[in-house]
This record gives structure tokens, sequence and C-alpha cells, in this order.
């Protein structure tokens, strides 16, 4: 019987015939053991360094509950119409820059996809390109467009935008790359060019996923855009800067539960819209 | 491989007989499966034939629990399997593997993992925690897995994913999962349907393989008459969720097919190829 017990000479034999299918030998082990035992080391190293102690994190608890103390019960405060527009300024910041970064990441998504770009120089660069726009942080554009165009929400626009173009470019890419060859092969015999083949082969399989990530950043992004309001780029993290620089905990709470509410909002929206154009 | 004779004897006495009694499964007003008795001796190879939605996959896939019966009882060598729940229920699948349409292998995982997946129900504590950190199963486990495989002549793919594999491949893979079970049957449900015909008959033989040598109860899902005559010990054949034949290949002639399916033999055969076509394609497209 096949899938009867073995004698140790059998298992030996086996091994023998195909060493691979027995896992790693000693050397290996051995070296993979010292790898983990350097990995510990290095994170209690830098929990100390770093001061992780108990006492520290005790201690932060108790002014984390002073805070909590503070901002019970939430309160609109006197200016809450300002409150009001910085979150509408957020949302509308959010949804403009996402709205164009997801614009001109389908292009750039084409060009960076390797089965509709076959010359590989020039789609190892354009990626190489993504990589660098995608190591910069969006509050260093923030940051950056502050200087340049001047405070308000149309630096917080270009800083989400021109930070996701590069991630949804990406995304979109190896969306385009996973689109099933066989459907693309369909356009091709029934005798459609190269844009024939990406408008009704690609386009129609990878279009589901470029929406989906698109409402996600949406979401997502009306969450950072409060950050974006702390160095000067406009909507609701103005509001709660100052508020904390005052000590209104109570109305910095008001602020939180009114975001909270927001992207809780959005998210149902973008469900239903997905289910809409998508189905399912 | 060789097996010492104190072993099979063993294994021959802890079998014991599978019996359905009154095995009933509705769909909201459908009746997939219609009190069905049934008594399968340890060692016979049998066909289940019947249309399509005659409900020889729910039966299958009640016996290993996949589907809950609505009612009636399975009795496996006098034990109730009807009810079993955690553990209990994980060692009743263990003993009745199952081969399916579609292979079920796990595409993205090598051949010879997959095999060993048919180890998992017997790793206990220490063991089980080890097999699911690390797929850390023992040497003779995988010794095992690669005689299996090398029983089908697959030794040679352990290292390479599933999906690198052709369908008549995967199949054996497959079968070699369950061999690893160390089942007391094996539920064949439509092990052919999606492969060709001459992959259809290394897989066919496979199985009678692990009939007449391992001596373990098969029960086969099939919806080709010459097949299931040509393997098979005995037949039942299906209809609207009730057996309406039961008996020696032999006595499954074209009149009594007739008779139980109002269409003649050669029809029967043709809307199995069609439906096999229409149930295999779909399906090759959503794996890819």
């Amino acid at each position: 019987m096949s899938a009867a017990p073995m004698s140790a000479a059998d298992v030996a034999a086996w091994r023998a015939r195909m060493p691979g299918a027995f896992g790693r030998d000693g050397r290996a082990r051995a070296l993979r053991l010292l790898g983990w035992a350097a990995f510990l080391l290095w994170l209690g190293w830098a929990l100390w360094h770093f001061g992780f102690t108990p006492e520290r994190l005790w201690n932060g608890l108790s002014g984390l509950a002073t805070i909590l103390r503070l901002m019970v019960p939430p309160s609109p405060g006197e200016l809450w119409v300002d409150i009001l527009q910085g979150l509408a300024e957020s949302v509308a910041m959010a949804f403009l820059g996402t709205f164009i970064a997801a614009l001109i990441a389908v292009p750039l998504g084409f060009l960076g996809a390797g089965n509709v770009v076959t010359n590989t120089l020039f789609r190892f660069s354009l990626r190489r390109v993504f990589d660098g726009f995608r190591g910069i942080d969006q509050l260093i554009w923030a940051l950056a467009f502050v200087r340049a165009v001047g405070l308000g929400p149309l630096a917080g626009v270009l800083a989400i935008a021109t930070a996701d173009v590069a991630v949804l470019a990406k995304l979109n890419a190896e969306a385009i790359e996973n689109a099933e060859r066989r459907q693309v092969e369909g356009v091709t015999a029934a005798g459609g060019g190269f844009l024939a083949r990406l408008r009704f082969g690609v386009l129609p399989q990878v279009l589901p996923v470029m929406l989906a990530q698109a409402l996600y950043f949406f979401e997502s992004n009306t969450r950072s855009a409060a950050i974006l309001g702390v160095v000067g780029a406009g909507g609701i993290g103005l509001q709660i800067s100052e508020r904390i620089r005052v000590r209104h905990w109570d109305e910095v709470a008001f602020i939180i539960l009114l975001m909270v509410a927001t992207v809780a909002a959005i998210d149902w929206l973008s469900a239903r819209l997905r289910r809409r154009m998508i189905g399912g | 491989m060789p097996v010492p004779a104190k072993d099979a004897a063993a294994w021959m006495g802890a079998r014991g007989m599978l019996e359905l009694q009154g095995l009933t499964r509705r769909f909201g007003a459908t009746l997939a499966v219609d009190h069905v008795n049934l008594e399968v001796p340890a060692g016979q190879m049998v066909g289940v034939i019947g249309r399509s939605g005659a409900g020889k996959s729910t039966l299958l896939r009640m016996i290993n629990r996949l589907a809950e019966p609505s009612s009636g009882r399975i009795l496996a060598g006098g034990r109730d399997v009807t009810a079993l729940q955690g553990r209990a229920l994980r060692e009743w699948r263990r003993d009745c593997a199952m081969v399916f349409q579609q292979f079920n292998l796990v595409q993205r995982l090598d051949v010879l993992t997959n095999v060993l997946i048919g180890r998992l129900a017997w790793q206990r504590g220490w063991r089980a925690a080890m097999v699911l950190v690390g797929a850390r199963f023992t040497a003779e486990e995988r010794a095992m897995a690669l005689a299996a495989l090398d029983r089908f002549g697959l030794a040679e793919t352990a290292l390479q994913r599933a999906e690198t594999l052709s369908g008549g491949q995967q199949q054996r893979v497959a079968i070699c999962r369950a061999l690893l079970q160390q089942p007391r049957l094996v539920l064949a449900d439509e092990p052919i349907a999606s492969l060709d015909p001459r992959n259809a008959q290394v897989v066919m033989d496979a199985l009678r393989d692990v009939n007449r040598r391992d001596g373990l109860t098969v029960l086969v899902n099939l919806h080709h008459l010459d097949t299931a005559r040509e393997y098979c010990d005995r037949i039942v054949a299906m209809q609207a969720g009730k057996v309406v034949f039961d008996g020696l290949p032999g006595a499954l002639t074209a009149e009594r097919v007739r008779a139980i399916y109002g269409i003649s033999e050669q029809e029967f055969a043709a809307e199995a190829e069609a439906r096999q076509r229409a149930a295999a394609a779909p399906a090759r497209l959503a794996m890819a």
C-alpha cells in the first residue's frame, strides 16, 4: 500500500533520491536560526534605545486618560460654522486630489504594464520614477506646495494628487498585468488593433479594479486631509490643531466624531457606487 | 511499495460496511436526495450513475459531510457519523477521502505539500503546531508522499507548483492526497468529467488500483455508463434523488437504461458529453 508506514531504509532512500523534498539541511537551518537571533537582538536594542519601558507606557496612559476626561462631553464650541466649513473643504480636497490622481494614473498604468509596453528600458525607468514619487510622503508634498502656491486647500489638492498618482499608477499597472490574456486574444483574433485590444480586451477587465482603488483612496484621503491642514494646506486639520493648542479637547472630540461620521458616509456611498458600476 | 501482511490485515479489520439509511437532502422545495438506502460492503468499487441533477454529487458530499443531510443516517462500521462534530468529524473526513471533479488542489502550493495536506488530520499537539507554522511534516510522511506520487509516475513533479501540471496529472495528485489520508473509503465525485479520454482512463485505472491493491472501498460518480460498466463491481443508478437501479454491471442492459431514463444509451452518453463540456469550460476560465 502506497500510504503505509515507511521503514527507515525507505525514508533514507527517498531522501537520497529527492533531498529537496525534505526541507532545509542542517546548515541552512543553522543560518536561519542565526538570522532570527540577529533580528531579535536588533529588536531588543531598538526597544531599549527608544526608551520602551513599562513605566513610560504607564505614565503615558495616565496622560491619555486626562485628555479623554477633557473630551467628555464633546462640544461644537462657538465657531461651529468654521468647523463645518473646514470639514467640507477637507472632503473637497480629498475628492479633487484623488480624482486628478486617478485620471492621470490610468494612462500611466498602461505605460507601466509589461504586457502593454514591451520596451523594457522605458518601462523600467517609468516604474523607478513611480517608486521615487512613492518614496515621498503626502506630508512632504504638502509642505512643498504650501511654499510654492501659498497656504490653503490648493496646496492640499496638489499634495494628494502628486502623492497618489504614483501609487495608483503602480496598482493599475499590476492589475493590467494580471488581466487575462485569452480575452485579449479574442479581440486580436477578431482583427482588433493595439488600442482596440487595450480598450476592449484589457480595460473592461481592469476598470472595476481601478474604480475600487480610487474609491478606497478617496476615503483614505478624507482621513489624511486632516493632517494636511495642520501644516497649512487647508481643511479641517487647521481647526483641530488650533483647538489642541488652546486645549479645547471637547471641541476636538466633536470634530473627531464628525470626521468618523463623514468617513463612514463616504464608505457607504462608495460601496453603493461600486455595486452599481461593477455589479456584485 | 510493499506492505507487511499483518498491517494490511489490521486495516481490513478496522474497516466496516458503509450504510445509508433514508438519507435525504432538501434544497428549498426540491428533494436533491430522496430517502436513499444503500449498503456498501468494504472493498467494493461502486459506480453511481445518473443524469444531471440526479443527486449523485449531493449523495457523495453528504457522506463526507460537506453537505448536511436533511434527514436520515450514515453509518460506518456500525457507527453513526451523521452528527459528528469537531475532531471526530475531521477524523471521519480523513477516513473517507474525497476526489473532486475540478481536483481542488491548492494551485500555488507545490505538489508535495498538496499531497501532504492528506496528513493534516493525523497531526496531534506539538506536531500540529509545527505543521501549521512551517509545514514541518516528518521525513516519514514526506517519503510516504513521494512513494505515493511515484506510484502514479509523478515523483519528479513533487517540487513544482500544482498549477504547472496538466489536468490528468492534477487529478492523480489529488488521488495521492486521498491515499495519504490512509482512508477507509474513497469518494470520487465525477473525477474524470474534466479530463480528455486518455487521461480519464489513467485516472480510472488509478482508482481501480487503489481499490484492488489497497483494498479501499471506492464510490465513484460517473456519467458514462461504459466507464461504470468497465471499472465497477456494482452500479447504482439515480434519478430525481432516488435509487432506481442497484446491481451488477451486467444487469444494466440497454433495455434497462431505456426503461429507467426513457432515453437510449447513446442519448444518455451524448447528454453527458454536452454537460461535461459545459461544466469544464467555465470552471477552467475561473481558475485562470
